[in-house]
């Protein structure tokens, strides 16, 4: 009983901190909204249209959503991932990177779900996908174990950071003996959404660019340095714009694991390249596409060749340590590093598996207006979910949510 | 209805009504028909029901192909925010009080509709049962009759079939039969069937082929070869379908339910011959050219976002005919049978020609092949 | 703790990984199900109903037997004998209207064949065999089989022609007439029945490809 007030004041806590801050927060939370709503109203023409107001076709049947949806769950994964490393070099703030990622992780998920909701073509018989009431395909499915593991994920995530900052908010430590096991767990689940995900693509015969044993790792060092770069990007903003303390230790850690994940992407995609390029079969046309172009047809070549250059500056940056150290360059770094796997894993992996087609034709893919509408909603919708667990969680980390002790929150 | 139903359905008072679709029809004698709870409250709620779940998505679409209920993107954009609103209780006020005994058989028809199972698990009663309530709501809407059915695999019969690559001319007869027979949209030029046009001496280069040419056939120099699903004996499309929407029937089609598919695509990735097509817009098919004759896993209409292909005929393979591009090829370059029956045309082809199929390598085991004279 | 967790994970895993490993089926390929589980269709499906409009006749060709069309009775000045009524030669030089002005011999070069290598002259209710045999209007596919022996015996195993109605039994193909004109039995060019634009457009191909 007791501990449902508890939970009923923090929610009205929570919602009051959330509802409450500076100008800056306001006009951000206010143009997330807009962005959202603008989503929305695409996501609504598409509804009433059908899935032809997007750039797809019977050729390249998925795009832009699945793209973010690929990237997203390694962002997700690689959030938590951050954990292990932490845990283990056992000299930083374990519960912070913990809350931090796993805020991070919650978000991406909820985008995760979003854009393969987005890309649905029958949202409205999407229950036939819950296990019990509709049919499950499980075990032959990879795309039922992905629904199993981002929604377990998705639980996990929730429920830890959860635990945590409830015990904080009625003024009591966190007991180790509870949290370890599930943020332990959650790294393992971390693997698992993302190996699972590579599954979904890996397992199709029929596309060759995905056929190769080498998708999963790739993705996981890709995801690697992806997702603690944004982490070092959000940590930088909530360091200078709240009065949560992060020391420039912890981002330093946090910058040596994307440089040595970044450093591993590079040699998988060097591996890659090679394979490709040095004896190209019949099977090397998508990258022969992605790469060059085929037959005249070179829409993604702007693409990878901004990404690939990016790539290869961020990584050989990071790798000098002196440069690493400074902070300016490093959030620079990051940022041009996540845009760079951004398309590489979005763009540069997704389309180019359709491409040529089974039957060697070519149709290009270009995202439309409202696709881009629709994904640009949804980045709304992550940075907005962040930003709510984001604040409720430093706002109990700092003490200035507590219970019975509502001295009332920011200014 | 029945204790050992595979899937969960709602039942909003109109059980009693569900049993009886086939014989009342529903809805014409309003007390009899529905069951003693309490009436109005039930219709109201459902009502409500069915206005929330058309905010999502308009589930009429399937029936109503050829019906244009366009709806502006305003209307489109309130239902939409209507139902992230969440649900029946808050739209039920907006509902009309007064409605008319064929709008509420359209809704019964609808709701059931959204909420019925999976064709695959369906009891022989309940496949009826669904294609009864199909063919009543075309008719509610249009006026017009179809004739819909639900034949299952006949036992001893596997589907298979081989393709001439000698006789083909290029001609497409059966691209268009295709079209006609099976309602295929026709504003997107949806098709099947695919004639790629190959150069003599060059093998089969599928890269440097034509399936889209038009000019007199069969042009000097080259030689023609179709595609379409070939019905693998070890599909990885339905491998694949995450809520087991497509599947391979006893004899040996390889077949979608319409209503089941939740249009992820995921089938048309895996498949290695662009045998899958994607409804991305509503499929919209002339009233007087619509195909009438129609089962359920077969021609009938689909709706927009689902999944669809060539199921060889179904509706006509499973009364003992051709598929449509079987009869309408001109030079006889296909040949369809019974691959289990030793006496059928197609196992002496097999046995006595040089057959092969395509991507033998992936293992997909098509039973479709191609040979020469 | 952390380990038990660990191994614990890792037996789960396993056993989903267990669950998920596919049954083979009873076949390695579905050639080696063909031929282990065919046995002679006498299911419900039949042509019968299909086939019942159509007069056929069944016939016998090396070991396969099935029904063919009927032939006389779809021509339209059959029986020939009623203006015939003499031999070809004598009628010659008669004044009369000319029945066949139309028809061209397009069927090999006229070193290998005229009107008379197929029809018989003396009796042209018949066709003549290359052994100056009769040949029964009905049966004409004997005549073509004399030359085109690969595609008789394709037609005979159900490779070459189409069949009259549907796949399942009985079996009723069509005769070489018809679908080859005899007088000219090559396929003609022509245009296909159809342009799918769309295609054209989603690929960004010119339309005049
Ligand atoms: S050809 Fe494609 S769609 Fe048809 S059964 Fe095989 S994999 Fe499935
Ligand atoms: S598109 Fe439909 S049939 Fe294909 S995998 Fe998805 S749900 Fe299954």
């Amino acid at each position: 009983m007791g501990r449902f007030k508890v939970l009923k004041s923090l929610v009205i806590d929570s919602l009051d901190t959330i509802t409450k801050g500076s100008k800056k927060y306001h006009i951000w939370m206010g143009f997330l909204t807009l962005v959202m709503l603008i989503g929305m109203y695409c996501y609504s023409i598409q509804l009433d249209e059908g899935l032809s107001v997007t750039g797809m076709s019977d050729r390249v049947s998925w795009g832009l959503y699945i793209s973010n949806f690929t990237f997203l769950v390694g962002v997700a994964a690689a959030a938590v991932m951050l954990v292990m490393p932490t845990y283990v070099l056992k000299d930083i703030d374990f519960k912070q990177a913990v809350l931090i990622g796993e805020g991070l992780a919650v978000a991406a998920l909820i985008m995760c779900l979003a854009f393969v909701v987005a890309d649905m073509g029958g949202p409205s018989v999407l229950w036939h996908m819950i296990p019990g009431i509709g049919v499950f395909n499980f075990p032959n499915s990879m795309l039922t174990w992905d629904v199993i593991v981002l929604n377990g994920y998705l639980f996990i995530n929730i429920s830890i950071p959860f635990y945590i900052l409830f015990r904080h908010y009625q003024g009591k430590e966190a007991q180790k003996k509870v949290y370890v096991p599930g943020a332990v767990l959650s790294v393992f689940w971390a693997v698992g959404i993302h190996l699972v995900t590579a599954f979904l693509y890996q397992g199709l015969q029929a596309r060759p660019f995905w056929n190769n044993a080498l998708l999963g790792p790739r993705f996981l060092a890709s995801a690697f340095a992806a997702g603690p770069a944004l982490i070092i990007l959000v940590l930088a903003v909530i360091r200078s714009f709240t009065a949560f303390r992060i020391e420039d230790k912890t981002i330093k850690k946090i910058a040596m694991i994307v440089t040595v994940a970044a450093q591993i992407n590079l040699i998988m995609l060097a591996s890659e390249l090679f394979k490709e390029f040095y004896a190209p079969t019949h099977h090397s046309e998508s990258a022969y596409y992605l790469f060059f172009g085929l037959h005249g047809k070179n829409a993604l070549l702007p693409w990878i060749w901004t990404a690939i250059p990016l790539n290869i500056l961020a990584t050989v940056i990071l790798t000098f340590g002196k440069f690493r150290n400074n902070l300016k360059v490093l959030y620079f770094c990051c940022f041009i590093l996540f845009a760079a796997i951004w398309i590489e894993k979005g763009f540069g992996l997704i389309v180019p598996g359709f491409i040529p087609g089974p039957y060697g034709k070519i149709v290009e893919y270009l995202p439309t207006k409202i696709e881009i509408g629709v994904t640009i909603g949804i980045w709304a919708l992550g940075a907005f979910v962040f930003t709510i667990l984001a604040k409720t969680a430093i706002g109990i980390e700092l003490g200035e949510l507590r219970y019975k002790n509502k001295n009332s929150s920011d200014s | 209805m029945s204790d050992n139903k595979k899937w969960y359905s709602l039942d909003l008072g109109q059980n009693k009504q569900k049993e009886a679709t086939a014989s009342c029809g529903c809805g014409k004698t309003e007390g009899s028909c529905n069951s003693q709870k309490t009436e109005l409250s039930a219709d109201e709620f459902y009502e409500a029901a069915i206005n929330a779940s058309i905010g999502e998505e308009r589930h009429r679409d399937g029936f109503e192909q050829v019906f244009d209920v366009k709806m502006d993107r305003r209307t489109a954009f309130r239902k939409l925010t209507a139902s992230l609103l969440i649900g029946a209780g808050a739209v039920s006020t907006s509902c009309s009080a007064v409605i008319d005994n064929k709008t509420k058989e359209k809704a019964q028809i609808d709701w059931e509709e959204q909420f019925k199972g999976n064709y695959k698990l369906m009891t022989d009663e309940e496949k009826q049962g669904t294609i009864n309530r199909l063919m009543r709501s075309y008719e509610l809407r249009t006026g017009k009759n179809i004739s819909m059915t639900a034949e299952n695999a006949e036992e001893d019969v596997l589907f298979g079939y081989a393709f001439n690559i000698s006789k083909c001319q290029g001609y497409m007869n059966c691209v268009s039969a295709c079209v006609e027979e099976n309602n295929q949209d026709r504003n997107s030029q949806m098709q099947y069937i695919r004639i790629h046009e190959m150069k003599d001496g060059q093998g089969f280069k599928f890269d440097n082929a034509d399936d889209n040419y038009y000019h007199e056939v069969p042009a000097e120099g080259h030689f023609y070869m179709g595609t379409q699903c070939f019905h693998c004996d070890n599909p990885p499309c339905v491998e694949v379908c995450p809520v087991q929407a497509t599947w391979k029937e006893e004899d040996g089609l390889v077949v979608i339910d319409y209503d089941w598919c939740v249009g992820c695509r995921y089938c048309m990735a895996a498949c290695p011959y662009d045998g899958r097509r994607f409804n991305w817009s509503k499929p919209e098919v002339p009233e007087n050219e619509i195909n009438k004759n129609q089962h359920y896993l077969g021609n009938r209409m689909r709706k927009k976002g689902v999944m669809e292909k060539c199921t060889f005929c179904v509706q006509r393979s499973r009364k003992g005919k051709n598929p449509a591009c079987v009869e309408a090829c001109p030079t006889g370059a296909r040949i369809f049978g019974n691959l289990l029956d030793p006496n059928s045309t197609i196992r002496w082809v097999l046995a006595n020609k040089k057959v092969f199929r395509l991507k033998e390598d992936l293992g997909t085991e098509p039973k479709f092949w191609y040979f020469m004279d | 703790m952390k380990n038990k967790t660990l191994i614990y994970c890792l037996i789960f895993l396993f056993i989903l990984g267990f669950c998920s490993c596919k049954e083979d089926g009873e076949y390695h390929s579905i050639k080696d199900k063909i031929e282990n589980e065919g046995k002679p269709y006498h299911g419900k499906l039949t042509s019968d109903q299909l086939l019942m409009d159509s007069e056929l006749i069944e016939i016998t060709a090396g070991e396969h037997t099935f029904w063919i069309p009927e032939r006389k009775g779809q021509i339209k000045s059959f029986a020939c004998t009623e203006c015939h009524n003499r031999p070809v030669a004598q009628m010659k030089g008669l004044e009369g209207q000319k029945a066949h002005w139309d028809v061209k011999l397009n069927h090999a070069n006229s070193e290998m064949m005229d009107c008379t290598t197929c029809h018989n002259g003396e009796d042209m209710n018949n066709l003549r065999s290359l052994t100056n045999q009769n040949i029964d209007l009905n049966l004409s596919y004997k005549l073509c089989a004399q030359c085109h022996f690969s595609q008789f015996e394709d037609w005979k195993g159900g490779a070459h022609g189409k069949k009259v109605a549907g796949w399942a039994p009985p079996r009723a193909s069509m005769t070489c007439v018809n679908c080859h004109n005899p007088h000219s039995p090559g396929f003609e060019k022509r245009w296909p029945v159809q342009f799918n634009t769309q295609k054209a457009i989603e690929r960004k191909e010119g339309l005049d490809h």
